[in-house]
C-alpha cells in the first residue's frame, strides 16, 4: 500500500517534470545559457573574434572610467527617481479610484488604458509635448508665460532625465496602481474602520494599517519597474542625452563600436547591470520588509 | 456612562432599495447591555457603523447623553465598535494589536506594555503577547479583538456578532466573559445577535429590527409574553396563535370562548396567543376546551404534546411525568389560563392561514 502510493507520488512527480521541462528548457537555454555566455564573453574569452585568452580588463576598464561611472549614477536616478514617484501616485490613485462612484468603471478604463500603449508611444508623446520646440513650450510661448520656445527648461535629452522619468511615471503609475487597487478592493475598508474606531485619524490609519496590507503589493509590483527601468533601452536612447548616456545605451553602444575590443566592455557592462539591478532589488525588499514590520 | 439616542435615524444606501435602517427611534441605556436583534440583512451592521461614525446617517441623529455627536470623527466618539470577523491587523502581534488604540493615543510604550498585560489577563489568554493572529483560534481572536477594544476604556461598545463565528461550546464561555465584563466596567453595550436566545439571555433590552425598522424594544421577557405581532411572537417561536374576535375581555374562536383580559386590540378581529408551556393539560372548568392528543414526545426535563381542539392543531409544553398520564388518541380537557393569553391584532396580509403554530 504505501510502496504503491510512494510510486504513485513518484509518478505524479516525473510527470510534472516532464510538462515543465519546455517551459524549463527554454528559460535555461535563453537566460541562463545567455547569461553564461555574456559572462565568458566579459572575461575577455569570445573565440568567433579572436579572443581567446580569460582576463578581468573589460572590468578594470569600465571601473575606472569616469564615464561608466556617471552612466551608472544615472541609471540609478532614473530607475530610483521613476519608480518612487510612480509608486507613490499610483497609491494615491489607487485609494482615490477605490470608492463608489458614479462613472467609475469608465474611469477605470481609462485608468488602466496605457497599460497597452507601447513606451515607444510614450516617447514620442513626451519628446511631442516637453521638446523646447514642442507643445507645452509652444503654449507656454503663446500665454506669455516664457519669452522663447528655447526659454522652456529642458525636459528632454537634460541631465536630469526629466523627461525619461516623466515617461516612466506616466507609463508604470497605472502597472502598480491596478495591482495596488485590486489589493485594496479585495481588503476592504472595514480594518480602515477598526483603526479610525480604536482612534487612529485618517493619517494614522492610512499609515498603521492601509499602508502596511498593501506594501506587498507595491513592493512587489514596483520591484518589477525597477528593474525594468534600470534595464530598458529604448526610452533613454530616445529621450535621453548622449553623454553620460544610460547604462543600457551605452553598452549597447560599446556593443556596436566599430572596435572589436570594445565588446567584452560591453558584456562587462550588461554583468553589471544584471547584478547591481538583483541586488537592489534584493536589499529594496528587505528593507520594506523592515518598514512593514515598523 | 454614556446614554445613546437614536432618533429618527435612516441610512438609504441606494434610492432603488428600500432603507437599509429606516427611521430607527431607540434609546440605549447608560451602563446597560442593550441587544440589537434581527435576522440577516435588516441593517444591524449598519445601525453600529453610524454609532461608531464610520457610515454617515442618511437622515436623523445620534446623541450622546444628549448632545448630537453627528460631526464628531469617530476617532473622537468613544465609541468603539468590534467587527463580527475579528479583523485583528495581521502583521501585529497580539501585543501590538491589543495597544493600537493606546499607541494612536501617543500612550508611553511602559504603560502600553502593562495595560496590554491587564487586558490580556482580563480575556483569559495571558502569555500571548508575542503570536501573530493567525496563530490563534477563531475565539481566541475574538477575545484579543475584545482587548483590543476594552483598553481604550470606549464610552460605548459596540459588539457585532461576537458569537456567531464560535461553535457552541466556546459560545457559552465568551458569553459569560461578555457579560461579566461589561457588568464589571458598566460599559453601555450594544450586541448585536440575529440569535433570539442570545439576545434574551445576556441582554437588559432587546431592541428587534425587521426591514430596517424598529418592531419591539423591551425587556428581554416581554417578547415571549407580550409580542407586539404576530410576525414578532413567530421569530422567537413556540406560540400557538388561534384566531378569532375579539369583545370586551374575551376572546370569540372557532374552538371556543376564552376569558383573555390581556388585550393589545380593543376590540375586532384578533389572534389569540398562549405559549406551549402555558397550556394545562388534564385541567377542566373555565376557559377550557376539549382536545384530542395526537402525539408525544419525552423530552427528558419535560415532555411535548400535539394537541387537536377542532380544527386545530396546538403544542402544550409540560412537566415530563405527565407523559404517564395521557395517551395518544386520548381525549382531555385543555385549559388556557386567563392571565397567560395574549391576544394580538391580525396580521392578515402576511399571516393568510386561518390557524398556524409558530
Ligand atoms: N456598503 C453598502 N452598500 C450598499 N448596501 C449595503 C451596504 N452595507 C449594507 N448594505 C445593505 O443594507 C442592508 C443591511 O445590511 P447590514 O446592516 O449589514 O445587515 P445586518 O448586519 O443586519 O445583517 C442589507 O440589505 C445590505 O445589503
Ligand atoms: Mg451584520
Amino acid at each position: 500500500m504505501n510502496r504503491f502510493r510512494l510510486s504513485e507520488r513518484g509518478a505524479e512527480r516525473l510527470s510534472i517534470s516532464v510538462l515543465l521541462a519546455p517551459a524549463v528548457a527554454v528559460i535555461v537555454l535563453l537566460f541562463l545559457g545567455g547569461l553564461a555566455s555574456g559572462f565568458l564573453r566579459s572575461l575577455n574569452y569570445f573565440p568567433l573574434i579572436g579572443l581567446n585568452d580569460f582576463n578581468f580588463d573589460a572590468y578594470f576598464s569600465i571601473f575606472t572610467d569616469n564615464g561608466f561611472l556617471q552612466s551608472l549614477v544615472l541609471t540609478f536616478h532614473i530607475a530610483f527617481t521613476s519608480t518612487l514617484i510612480a509608486s507613490i501616485l499610483a497609491v494615491a490613485s489607487a485609494l482615490l479610484l477605490r470608492p463608489a462612484f458614479r462613472g467609475k468603471r469608465i474611469v477605470h478604463f481609462f485608468f488602466s488604458l496605457n497599460l497597452t500603449i507601447p513606451h515607444l508611444v510614450g516617447a514620442i508623446g513626451v519628446l511631442y509635448l516637453f521638446q523646447n520646440s514642442g507643445l507645452v513650450s509652444r503654449i507656454m510661448t503663446g500665454l506669455d508665460l516664457i519669452q522663447r520656445p528655447a526659454d522652456f527648461p529642458a525636459m528632454v535629452f537634460d541631465p536630469w532625465a526629466i523627461g525619461i522619468i516623466i515617461q516612466y511615471v506616466w507609463k508604470e503609475i497605472p502597472f502598480i496602481g491596478v495591482i495596488v487597487l485590486a489589493i485594496l478592493l479585495s481588503v476592504g475598508e472595514d480594518y480602515e474602520s477598526v483603526a479610525r474606531s480604536l482612534g487612529a485619524n485618517r493619517w494614522q490609519a492610512f499609515r498603521q494599517v492601509t499602508l502596511p496590507l498593501i506594501m506587498p503589493g507595491v513592493v512587489s509590483a514596483s520591484v518589477i519597474v525597477f528593474a525594468f527601468t534600470f534595464g530598458a533601452f529604448e526610452i533613454p536612447y530616445l529621450l535621453g542625452r548622449t553623454f553620460p548616456a544610460a547604462l543600457p545605451v551605452l553598452a549597447y553602444q560599446s556593443y556596436t563600436d566599430v572596435d572589436l575590443a570594445a565588446r567584452p566592455q560591453a558584456m562587462a557592462m550588461a554583468m553589471v547591470i544584471a547584478f547591481i539591478s538583483t541586488l537592489l532589488i534584493m536589499a529594496y525588499m528587505k528593507l520594506s520588509r523592515v518598514y512593514i514590520r515598523e | 456612562m454614556t446614554q445613546v439616542t437614536l432618533s429618527g435615524l435612516t441610512k438609504i444606501f441606494d434610492q432603488k432599495n428600500p432603507p437599509a435602517v429606516d427611521n430607527l427611534d431607540l434609546e440605549i441605556e447608560s451602563g446597560k447591555l442593550t441587544a440589537l436583534l434581527g435576522p440577516s440583512g435588516c441593517g444591524k451592521t449598519t445601525t453600529m457603523k453610524m454609532i461608531a461614525g464610520l457610515l454617515r446617517p442618511t437622515s436623523g441623529d445620534i446623541l450622546f447623553d444628549g448632545d448630537s455627536i453627528l460631526s464628531i470623527k469617530p476617532e473622537e466618539r468613544g465609541a468603539v465598535m468590534v467587527f463580527q470577523n475579528y479583523l485583528l491587523f495581521p502583521y501585529m502581534t497580539i501585543a501590538d494589536n491589543i495597544g493600537f488604540g493606546l499607541k494612536m493615543r501617543k500612550v508611553n510604550k511602559k504603560e502600553i506594555k502593562s495595560r496590554v498585560q491587564d487586558m490580556l489577563d482580563l480575556v483569559q489568554l495571558p502569555g500571548f503577547e508575542e503570536r501573530k493572529p493567525n496563530q490563534l483560534s477563531g475565539g481566541q481572536q475574538q477575545r484579543i479583538a475584545l482587548a483590543r477594544a476594552l483598553i481604550v476604556q470606549p464610552n460605548v461598545l459596540l459588539l457585532d456578532e461576537p458569537l456567531s463565528n464560535l461553535d457552541a461550546h466556546l459560545r457559552d464561555e465568551m458569553r459569560v466573559l461578555i457579560r461579566r465584563i461589561q457588568t464589571e466596567m458598566g460599559i453601555t453595550t450594544v450586541f448585536v445577535t440575529h440569535d433570539q436566545e442570545e439576545a434574551v439571555v445576556l441582554a437588559d433590552k432587546v431592541a428587534l429590527l425587521f426591514d430596517g425598522r424598529l418592531q419591539q424594544f423591551d425587556a428581554p421577557d416581554s417578547f415571549y409574553d407580550t409580542p407586539n405581532t404576530v410576525e414578532i411572537a413567530t421569530f422567537f417561536g413556540g406560540t400557538n396563535f388561534i384566531p378569532g374576535y375579539y369583545l370586551d375581555g374575551t376572546i370569540t374562536t372557532d374552538i371556543g370562548v376564552f376569558d383573555a383580559p390581556h388585550s393589545l386590540v380593543p376590540e375586532g378581529n384578533a389572534v389569540l396567543s398562549i405559549r406551549p408551556e402555558a397550556v394545562d393539560l388534564g385541567e377542566g372548568g373555565e376557559n377550557s376546551v376539549s382536545g384530542t392528543v395526537l402525539s408525544h414526545v419525552y423530552a427528558g426535563r419535560y415532555a411535548r404534546f400535539q394537541i387537536r381542539i377542532g380544527d386545530i392543531e396546538i403544542e402544550a409544553v409540560t412537566e415530563p411525568g405527565q407523559v404517564k398520564l395521557f395517551a395518544d388518541g386520548d381525549n382531555i380537557p385543555v385549559k388556557f389560563d386567563p392571565d397567560k393569553i395574549w391576544v394580538l391584532g391580525t396580521d392578515t396580509e402576511k399571516h393568510p392561514s386561518a390557524a398556524y403554530t409558530g
